[in-house]
């Protein structure tokens, strides 16, 4: 164990902000998707690297630049979503019981299938502004970080806006509220779970082009990442999108001060430890609801 | 229909004998090899059935308590020479304590947030296990002699005929202590817990206790397992051994023959590991190994998600009325 510097300890922390906000963006369509339809999805993970991979192929085949792809992206992994809700997690019986499960089973057939179409070479998307440094004062901030973390406020901000101004929005807070008196006023709730589960992926896909750029990657790391955000959406509230803001920063933080204060080896155990004391001492999380539903 | 699938005595005989002649009869290695992994397949999913089928917890990260047994199996050989044939079924007792431990812990939550549980759980171990290296050597894992007795090293050509055996003893025991605890009040108990909890309470079942003492019943025989395992391989992987995918096959393989069935994990092992296996050595990649898996989990889940066993004897609980029906009204 090390005391770090005052310096030391605020560059830590403005890394673990930024990397934050990139955790808050992979989370929100996690968090949106339990909030709808009470769906824990495990395949988030696998979303993300195969966002990532997506990108991954774009920059290599065209050159293209990892944010302009998620125009390309995104609907992909909307459409991806949409199929699967609509044609598998819509026939289970008791969703809530077994999406855990069925989930999972998504989560390593894509492991399986990325890990042999892309095999396990780990890769990452280095565009030219990859290694560039900003100085601000005395502390050196990495441009891909703060590209990643604008751009997950961008679409974070988006997704906001959808769910205030729009109908569509409205029927998805709704359906939050109470499924069954949603449906009583009108609202297709069926549809709307559909298209939920397409906008959660679809932050997916962003999400997964930010990771290319700021880590590198390949099928398994699905595990690491499903870890990580699953541990923000339960601390900071399954379902609430400001709740995960706020837990993805915290855990941001968190993760990079262990990695200076410990060593980098323990770092993802901040996730693990969150996740397990979370779900047993306060399983509403910071700003949700109780979610130990009856088994 | 209960003659055919439970309480057909001659057919536990043949198949007891079949898999006791198996290693004399069958000479080829490597069907020695998946055999032994089969059975081994069938005690982690017919001890996982106690917890995820009886008492309808899913668990997905049992493979902490495999890795566990094989872990002190292993430090318990390499430091004071026991013999991992008899020390494993005592070193589970351990992994048993501290499956009572987390499980006291973990059993505060349900369903979903139960699984996440199970899973932050295998990965803690999994990191602890790679960070304490003065103990379990990293990531490099743990290694163990050759296997043998006292001076004599087992040959190549025998060497899988004593790890035959002693799997086929744990698998006997694995199932007859699940057929006890489903015959038992306890088990009884288990199963008005997966009906529903809050009634089971209700009508004075100590919910808690019950299902703690499944969880630690369920990881004994996983413990017992994966010391065995660790000698059979002479190696354990931390990367491996506490890996989610361990932890989902034998899930798998539990909800494909039927969970909360006696028969039901041991019917699925002997379909999915040797499936695995020819997977394996057909295609060769690990990857696709992992693709089909989840892949024939999905299926199961959506279009027979009681497993075979029920299933199958629904359709001939089926047959029989319908049989019924036809001679009562000729």
């Amino acid at each position: 164990m090390t005391i770090p510097s005052t310096h030391l300890l605020i560059q830590t922390i403005i890394l673990g902000l930024l990397v934050g906000g990139v955790y808050a963006l992979m989370s929100s369509g996690l968090t949106l998707i339990f909030g709808v339809m009470r769906v824990i999805n495990v395949a988030h993970g696998a979303f993300l690297i195969l966002g990532a991979y997506f990108t991954y192929w774009l920059f290599q085949l065209t050159g293209f630049d990892p944010i302009a792809s998620i125009a390309f992206t995104a609907p992909v992994l909307f459409m991806l979503g949409w199929l699967f809700q609509r044609y598998a997690l819509s026939r289970l019986e008791n969703p809530e019981r077994s999406s855990v499960l069925i989930t999972f089973a998504l989560a390593i057939t894509m492991e399986g299938l990325m890990g042999t179409f892309w095999k396990t070479t780990l890769r990452s998307v280095k565009p030219e502004y990859a290694s560039e440094v900003i100085q601000f004062a005395t502390y050196r901030i990495p441009v891909t970080r703060l590209i990643g973390f604008s751009t997950a406020l961008l679409v974070l901000l988006s997704l906001y806006l959808i769910l205030q101004r729009t109908n569509l929005g409205r029927a998805i807070r709704a359906t939050i509220q109470d499924r069954n008196a949603a449906q009583l006023v009108g609202v297709n709730v069926q549809m709307v779970s559909a298209i939920t589960f397409g906008i959660g992926i679809a932050t997916a896909a962003a999400g997964g082009s930010l990771l290319s750029m700021i880590y590198s990657f390949n099928a398994s790391s699905q595990a690491d990442w499903i870890t990580r955000v699953l541990s923000v959406i339960v601390l900071g509230g399954m379902g609430s999108l400001p709740g995960a803001l706020v837990a993805a920063l915290i855990l941001g933080m968190m993760e990079q001060l262990t990695a200076v204060v410990i060593t980098l080896y323990w770092s993802p155990i901040v996730f693990y430890l969150f996740l397990f004391l979370t779900l047993i001492f306060r399983p509403q999380g910071l700003m949700g609801e109780v979610i130990r539903e009856k088994a | 229909m209960k003659r055919l699938l439970f309480s057909n005595r001659a057919w536990l005989v043949i198949a007891l004998i079949a898999l006791f002649v198996y290693p004399l009869v069958q000479q080829s290695q490597y069907y020695q090899h998946v055999m032994i992994m089969t059975m081994m397949a069938a005690v982690l999913a017919s001890s996982w059935n106690i917890l995820g089928g009886y008492a309808g917890y899913t668990s997905l990260g049992h493979a902490a308590f495999f890795g566990l047994g094989g872990y002190l199996v292993a430090l318990a050989h390499n430091h004071y020479g026991w013999h991992p044939f008899i020390s494993t079924w005592f070193l589970a007792v351990i992994v048993m304590a501290i499956a009572l431990i987390l499980g006291w812990i973990s059993l505060r939550t349900q369903g979903s947030a139960f699984v996440v549980v199970t899973i932050a759980m295998v990965f803690i171990f999994r990191l602890v296990a790679l960070n304490l290296s003065s103990v379990t050597n990293g990531a490099r894992g743990l290694t163990q002699a050759r296997p043998g007795w006292g001076e004599v090293q087992w040959s190549p050509e025998f060497i899988k005929v004593p790890f035959h055996y002693i799997m086929l003893i744990l698998l006997c025991l694995t199932v007859f202590v699940s057929w006890r605890i489903r015959q038992s009040k306890f088990g009884l108990g288990l199963i008005a817990i997966r009906e529903d909890e809050g009634k089971a309470e209700a009508v004075g079942i100590n919910t808690m206790l019950y299902k703690v003492l499944a969880f630690g019943f369920s990881a004994y025989f996983m413990g017992v397992a994966g010391g065995i395992y660790s000698y059979f391989f002479t190696y354990i992987d931390p990367q491996f051994i506490f890996d989610v995918f361990t932890g989902v096959t034998m899930v798998l393989i539990a909800i494909l023959g039927g969970r909360g069935t006696l028969w039901g994990p041991v019917l699925g092992a002997f379909i999915m590991e040797p499936l695995g296996n020819w997977v394996i050595g057909t295609f060769g990649g690990t990857q696709i190994h992992l693709a089909v898996f989840g892949g024939i989990l999905l299926i199961v889940m959506l279009f027979m998600p009681q497993g075979i066993l029920p299933t199958l004897s629904d359709a001939i609980n089926q047959r029989e009325k319908s049989n019924l029906a036809k001679v009562q009204s000729s």
